[in-house]
């Protein structure tokens, strides 16, 4: 899936502007870290590609189809072709591991035999197999995030948006994180990723957009966290 | 599709077994509440009725009206729409009542003879504002010597009973009111409790559907028991106080002065009623405070 941002402005009350006219392209099976201090506007780039949020002006296309022709009713289709992995998990608590990878694939109406199946593999990618039938309450903060990373991945999306992944986690537990993104990432999905880790964002030689007060001030194929 | 999201509303009832039950009493004691209300207001109108019915005009004949005469008129007026019923009264039957009410007095009674009073017609209506009418209507009538009725103390008796049933109906409406807002603020709680669980699957990619019939059926299931039960227990109660003999022979309805109903087809409406309101109010109330958490 190719991602087009044009002139994308995101304003919020009081005139307070959280992207200003920002363009970009994201070519299929790229692998992008959003940079930027907090207040950048990376959540709020974040949550205009699945649509939690409007643009005020601009467009944002996904294989040019204009998100803002998406109707309301339609926006969960647009959310199966988008995996989507939050800082704060946001796992479902009263759901074990398997349920809460399972209730992804259960939105989409799969059957039992399909959810069967894909959960166990898509937990095994993430190392979780073991954790199938723990509560979300006895994991550690990278197992949540792993978690919350097959469930993005249990409906197959074309593209994978990270938003802050290893915001909540230890050092440790983000470069698990980190390599299994890498990896999903070489069996071909676009991955976004917004983070102000500097550490993780050198070491992995990306494209790498930097935001400031909601432009963007560079775009390197291979950046760093600097420049 | 209907069948998973009747599933997934089991599922949760039987995940959250307190809170079901929780709803389940707090929506069963709201409806019974409703329900003895509305026992209780139709009750008082029933009673009223009986006195309206109660009050009536005495049609006096003159001496020389034959008896068979008097019972052709009392036929007449029995096939009248708005007479709810007559009774005659023959010139014995007025001296045996006047001996009765004046057996204390010997020298009273030694100087009346039957023949001096007036045979009669007491006619009651079955609406208490159709009675000076018809009291104008039988001073027409051939041998008629005098129509009798309290027209001021009726005319007071009908304003009152006119602010009584509005009054009833004002309540319960008002109750009514308290007792839904009662309900959808439980379903409201129920499903703010799990409103991060909602925005959640909706980000997943849930459809509204997905997100809101489970708690819809959920809310229907509250709904339906707990007005289930109340209304078996309003229907006991008020079959075993008819059987016991505590209530007028029938119930009548406020503005409705022909409307008469059994206390079973009374118990039986009530209990329709309160299920009723209860599948409405659970299923519909639902979909109003899950509303909130399909804009994600």
């Amino acid at each position: 899936m190719q991602i087009d941002f044009r002139d994308i402005t995101k304003e919020y009350e009081q005139q307070v502007k959280a992207l200003d006219n920002i363009s970009f392209g994201i070519e299929r099976g790229e692998f992008v870290f959003i940079v930027g201090e907090s207040g950048a506007g990376k959540t709020t780039l974040i949550k205009l590609l699945i649509k939690e949020e409007e643009p005020t002006a601009g467009q944002i296309l996904f294989d040019d189809v204009d998100l803002s022709a998406i109707l309301k009713d339609d926006i969960s289709q647009l959310r199966r072709r988008v995996g989507v992995v939050f800082q704060d998990f946001k796992l479902l608590e009263s759901k074990d591991v398997f349920e809460n990878v399972a209730i992804a694939l259960d939105v989409v109406d799969s059957n039992d035999d399909v959810i069967k199946n894909v959960v166990p593999n898509v937990l095994s990618l993430v190392g979780l197999t073991h954790k199938m039938h723990s509560p979300p309450s006895k994991l550690s903060g990278g197992e949540k995030q792993r978690v919350s990373i097959a469930r993005a991945l249990a409906h197959e999306p074309d593209v994978l948006i990270a938003d802050e992944p290893t915001g909540m986690i230890d050092p440790k537990s983000a470069m698990e994180i980190m390599e299994i993104l890498e990896k999903i990432n070489s069996l071909g999905t676009t991955v976004v990723m917004a983070t102000h880790n500097r550490d993780i964002v050198d070491s992995f030689k990306k494209r790498v957009i930097r935001l400031e007060k909601g432009k963007i001030i560079s775009d390197k194929k291979k950046g760093t966290y600097a420049q | 599709m209907h069948n998973k999201y009747i599933k997934n509303a089991f599922n949760n009832i039987k995940k959250e077994k307190l809170l079901s039950i929780t709803n389940i009493i707090v929506m069963g004691i709201t409806f019974l509440l409703l329900g003895v209300f509305l026992s209780v207001v139709v009750l008082t109108q029933t009673v009223l009725r009986d006195f309206e019915r109660q009050a009536q005009v005495t049609i006096f004949f003159k001496d020389e009206i034959p008896e068979n005469k008097i019972l052709e008129i009392e036929t007449k007026l029995k096939s009248d729409e708005r007479i709810f019923a007559t009774n005659y009264i023959s010139k014995e039957e007025a001296f045996n009542i006047f001996k009765e009410l004046n057996k204390d007095d010997p020298v009273l009674l030694e100087s009346v003879t039957s023949s001096i009073l007036p045979a009669s017609l007491e006619v009651q209506a079955k609406d208490l504002s159709s009675l000076p009418r018809l009291a104008e209507e039988f001073k027409g009538l051939d041998g008629v010597e005098e129509v009798r009725f309290f027209e001021d103390v009726i005319s007071r008796f009908k304003k009152f009973s006119t602010v009584v049933y509005s009054i009833g109906f004002v309540l319960v409406f008002l109750f009514l009111v308290i007792s839904y807002a009662v309900v959808l603020s439980t379903l409201r709680m129920t499903i703010n409790s799990k409103g991060v669980e909602l925005e959640i699957i909706k980000l997943v990619g849930a459809r509204n559907s997905y997100v809101k019939m489970p708690l819809m059926y959920q809310g229907l299931f509250y709904g339906f028991i707990s007005s289930l039960i109340s209304g078996f227990i309003l229907f006991v109660i008020i079959i075993v106080l008819s059987k016991l003999g505590n209530f007028p022979a029938s119930f009548g309805v406020g503005f409705f002065p022909n409307l008469s109903i059994s206390h079973f087809v009374f118990a039986i409406l009530l209990w329709l009623i309160l299920i009723i309101s209860g599948c409405v109010l659970g299923y519909f109330g639902s979909l109003f405070a899950v509303k909130k958490y399909l804009k994600y």
